[in-house]
C-alpha cells in the first residue's frame, strides 16, 4: 500500500542542514491501523508528510499502491492525494468560512462529484461520526473534538485507501481523544480503510495495532499486535 | 492555466472567495473604498469633463453651425460672394425628404461694416429665413431684449456684446454695410429688433443678422446663397446626412458635418478621452498595488489553511483560481460603488452646475456658463473592463505564490 525505500530527508535552513530521516524502509500494508511513535524531531510527522505526498524525499522513494512519487508534478502530486489518501491535521484542520458539511463536500467537490451526491454523502458520514445536526455550522462555532470529528469525516468521506493522520489527539483532551480514536477505530474496522498516525499520544499508540518507533530520523523498533 | 480557468467557473469558487473577502471586514472595507472613491471621483471628473465638451459641441452646432452644412466648392477656404449655391439645385435635391432631418435653413454669409452714431465694428453679415433658422439654430431663443426676425422690413438682431460695443438698444438704427456681388460698396440701414446672448462670445461681439432676401438684395445676389445649414433628429449619425446630400447635390457644392467644419473640437472630444485614461491609469495603478498588497496579506494568514486544501487535494490551478475570484470580487464591489459614486455625483449635478461668475472667461472658449455633466456608456464600460484586468494581473504574484507553496510547508505554520 504505502512504501518508504532507503528513504532520507534532509532540511537545508539558512546553509545549515538537518537530517529528519535517515535510510528509513518502511512498508505499510492495507487495513493497518499504524502509530509512527517518537519523541519530537525523530522524524515521524517527515515521514507521514512523505507518505502523504506533502514533501518530496532528498534520496530514496516513495511508492503508493507501488507506484512511485518521484517525478511527479504538483499537479499528479495533488491528484494522487485527492483519489487515494485522506488526511487528519493536528489543529486548524478545516477551512474556516465554510460550514462542516461544506468541508466535508469540499473534497469530493474537487474530485468532481454531483453536488446532490455530495450533499448526501457529506450528511451520512458526519451522522457516522455524530454531527449531522452541526452540519451547518462553521468551525468556529464548534469545539476542538466536533472540528476534528469533522477532519474525519472529510478524511474518509472520498473513501481513500489510506487516512494520514499527523497528532491527531494532541489538542483535545484525553475523553475526547478516547472517542475520536473510537471512531477512527471503527472507520478501520468497518471500512477497512487504513489508518497511519504519528503521534507522541500513549493512548494513540496503546490502541493501535501496529507500533513504529522512531528516534533521530532512524526506525528503532516495529512491533505488530496480533489481532 | 487550464485548471485555473475551469474552476473559476464553478460556483464554490466564488462562494469561497466571497467569505474570504468579508472575512476582514476592515481590510476589505479600506482598498473598497479606495478603488471606489478612484472610480468615483475618475467618472465624476470625465463627467464634467465631458460635460464642458459636449456643450462646447452643442452651442457650436446650437448657435451657428447646425450639424451639416453645404457650401459652394473653396467657400470654406476663400468665402466670398461669388461662391455661392445655385437655388434650382436645391430645390431639385429635395431636402425636406432626407430622412434623420429635422430642419434646413438657407444663408448668405459675408463679411461687413455695422455701425451706428456712436461707434463702427467689422461684423459677419447674415441673412437668414427666421422661420428656418429657428428650426437649426437657437439664435432665435436667445433673443434676451427686443425680439428675433419676424415679418417686419429692414430689421436686424445682434450680439448684446455688439450693441454695447456701438451703444445700441433694440429700436435704434444701425447701418450695414458691406461689398457687394459686383465689388462695389454698399449700404442698408436697419432698426436693431433684437439682442442675443450665446454661449460664444465670438458671435455675440461679431454677427448681425438680418432677412434672407434683404440680405441677397443689399448685395446683389439675386436667389443665391452662401450656404445651407441642415439639423438632424438626437443621436442621428450626420455623416449618413452628409453622404445622402452629397449624392443629391451632386459636384459644385461641398457638404460637410460640424466635425469636418470644426476639428478643434473632435480634437478635444479625443484629448478628454486621453486624460481619461491617464486618470484611469493612475487609479488602478494604485489599485493593482492594493489589491496584490491585501491578497499577500491574505495568503500569508492563511498560509496553512491554503497548506491544508492543498493537501487535501486542492490542484494548483484552483488554487489560482481561488485567490483570482477573491481580486475580481473585490474589484468588483469596488468599481460597482466607485459607478454609483461617480453616476450619483453626476445625477445630483444633472440640473448642470453654474459658472456664470466666471462668464467672461468661458464664453471667450465658446463654453457655456452651465456646465451638465455628462456620462456615456464608454465611460462606465471601460473602467468596469480595465478594473477587471487590472484585478486579475494584480493578483497573479500573489496567485502564482499560493500555487507553488509545499503543502508541508504551509501546514508546519501556526
Amino acid at each position: 500500500m504505502l512504501e518508504a525505500r532507503a528513504v532520507t530527508k534532509i532540511y537545508e535552513t539558512r546553509g545549515v542542514e538537518t537530517v529528519a530521516l535517515r535510510d528509513v524502509t518502511l512498508t505499510i500494508e492495507a487495513g493497518e491501523f499504524t502509530a509512527l511513535a517518537g519523541p519530537s524531531g525523530s522524524g515521524k510527522t517527515t515521514l507521514l508528510n512523505l507518505y502523504g505526498a506533502l514533501d518530496v524525499p532528498t534520496r530514496g522513494e516513495i511508492l503508493l499502491e507501488g507506484e512511485a512519487l518521484h517525478g511527479l508534478s504538483p499537479s499528479e502530486l495533488a491528484q494522487r492525494r485527492l483519489q487515494k489518501l485522506g488526511f487528519i491535521f493536528q489543529a486548524y484542520n478545516l477551512i474556516p468560512v465554510l460550514s462542516a458539511r461544506e468541508n466535508v463536500e469540499f473534497v469530493m467537490e474537487l474530485q468532481g462529484v454531483r453536488p446532490a451526491e455530495r450533499k448526501e454523502r457529506a450528511m451520512g458520514v458526519l451522522g457516522e461520526v455524530g454531527l449531522g445536526d452541526l452540519a451547518d455550522k462553521r468551525p468556529l462555532e464548534m469545539s476542538g473534538g466536533q472540528q476534528q470529528r469533522v477532519a474525519v469525516a472529510r478524511a474518509i468521506v472520498s473513501e481513500p485507501r489510506v487516512v494520514l493522520a499527523d497528532e491527531p489527539t494532541a489538542n483535545l483532551d484525553s475523553r475526547t481523544a478516547e472517542g475520536l480514536l473510537d471512531l477512527m477505530h471503527e472507520m478501520n474496522r468497518r471500512h477497512g480503510v487504513t489508518f497511519l498516525f504519528s503521534t507522541h499520544d500513549p493512548m494513540v499508540i496503546e490502541k493501535s495495532q501496529r507500533r513504529v518507533r522512531l528516534r533521530d530520523g532512524q526506525i528503532v523498533a516495529d512491533e505488530s499486535l496480533a489481532a | 492555466m487550464i485548471e485555473a480557468l475551469r474552476s473559476l467557473f464553478l460556483a464554490s469558487t466564488w462562494r469561497m472567495a466571497w467569505r474570504n473577502v468579508g472575512r476582514n471586514p476592515r481590510r476589505t472595507g479600506i482598498i473598497g473604498s479606495a478603488i471606489s472613491i478612484g472610480v468615483g471621483a475618475t467618472i465624476f471628473a470625465m463627467a464634467i469633463n465631458f460635460g464642458m465638451i459636449f456643450g462646447m459641441v452643442r452651442a457650436a452646432i446650437d448657435t451657428e453651425l447646425g450639424h451639416v452644412q453645404v457650401h459652394g466648392i473653396g467657400f470654406e477656404k476663400k468665402p466670398g460672394l461669388e461662391i455661392s449655391l445655385d437655388p434650382s439645385r436645391i430645390e431639385e435635391a429635395r431636402i425636406e425628404e432626407l430622412p434623420g432631418l429635422t430642419g434646413w435653413a438657407r444663408r448668405v454669409r459675408h463679411e461687413g461694416l455695422v455701425s451706428s452714431p456712436r461707434a463702427a465694428v467689422g461684423v459677419r453679415v447674415v441673412g437668414v429665413e427666421p422661420g428656418r433658422e429657428a428650426s437649426v439654430t437657437q439664435i432665435a431663443t436667445s433673443i434676451v431684449e427686443g425680439s428675433f426676425l419676424g415679418s417686419e422690413r429692414r430689421r436686424v438682431v445682434m450680439g448684446a456684446r455688439l450693441a454695447r460695443r456701438l451703444k445700441v438698444k433694440p429700436g435704434d438704427k444701425v447701418v450695414v454695410s458691406a461689398q457687394d456681388l459686383a465689388g462695389d460698396l454698399t449700404g442698408e440701414a436697419f432698426r436693431v429688433a433684437g439682442l442675443f446672448e450665446t454661449s460664444s462670445r465670438e458671435l455675440d461681439e461679431s454677427a448681425v443678422y438680418l432677412a434672407l432676401d434683404e440680405a441677397q438684395e443689399m448685395l446683389g445676389l439675386g436667389e443665391a446663397i452662401s450656404e445651407l445649414v441642415l439639423r438632424t433628429t438626437e443621436g442621428a449619425d450626420p455623416e449618413a446626412l452628409a453622404l445622402q446630400l452629397s449624392e443629391r447635390l451632386g459636384d459644385g457644392a461641398e457638404v460637410r458635418t460640424w466635425e469636418e467644419m470644426r476639428p478643434t473640437l473632435v480634437a478635444m472630444v479625443a484629448m478628454f478621452d486621453q486624460i481619461g485614461w491617464v486618470l484611469y491609469a493612475a487609479v488602478f495603478v494604485a489599485m493593482a498595488f492594493g489589491i496584490a498588497n491585501v491578497l499577500m496579506m491574505s495568503l500569508y494568514e492563511r498560509i496553512r489553511e491554503v497548506g491544508i486544501m492543498m493537501a487535501i487535494g486542492m490542484r494548483p490551478g484552483r488554487m489560482v483560481a481561488a485567490m483570482l475570484a477573491e481580486s475580481i470580487l473585490l474589484t468588483t464591489v469596488g468599481v460597482g460603488l466607485g459607478l454609483l459614486i461617480g453616476l450619483g455625483g453626476a445625477e445630483l449635478l444633472s440640473e448642470g452646475i453654474d459658472f456664470s461668475r466666471w462668464s467672461d472667461g468661458l464664453t471667450g472658449y465658446g463654453i457655456p456658463t452651465k456646465i451638465i455633466p455628462s456620462v456615456r456608456t464608454g465611460d462606465l464600460r471601460d473602467p468596469v473592463v480595465i478594473a477587471v484586468i487590472t484585478a486579475i494581473l494584480a493578483s497573479l504574484w500573489p496567485a502564482l505564490r499560493a500555487a507553488r507553496i509545499q503543502p508541508a510547508d504551509a501546514i508546519r505554520h501556526v
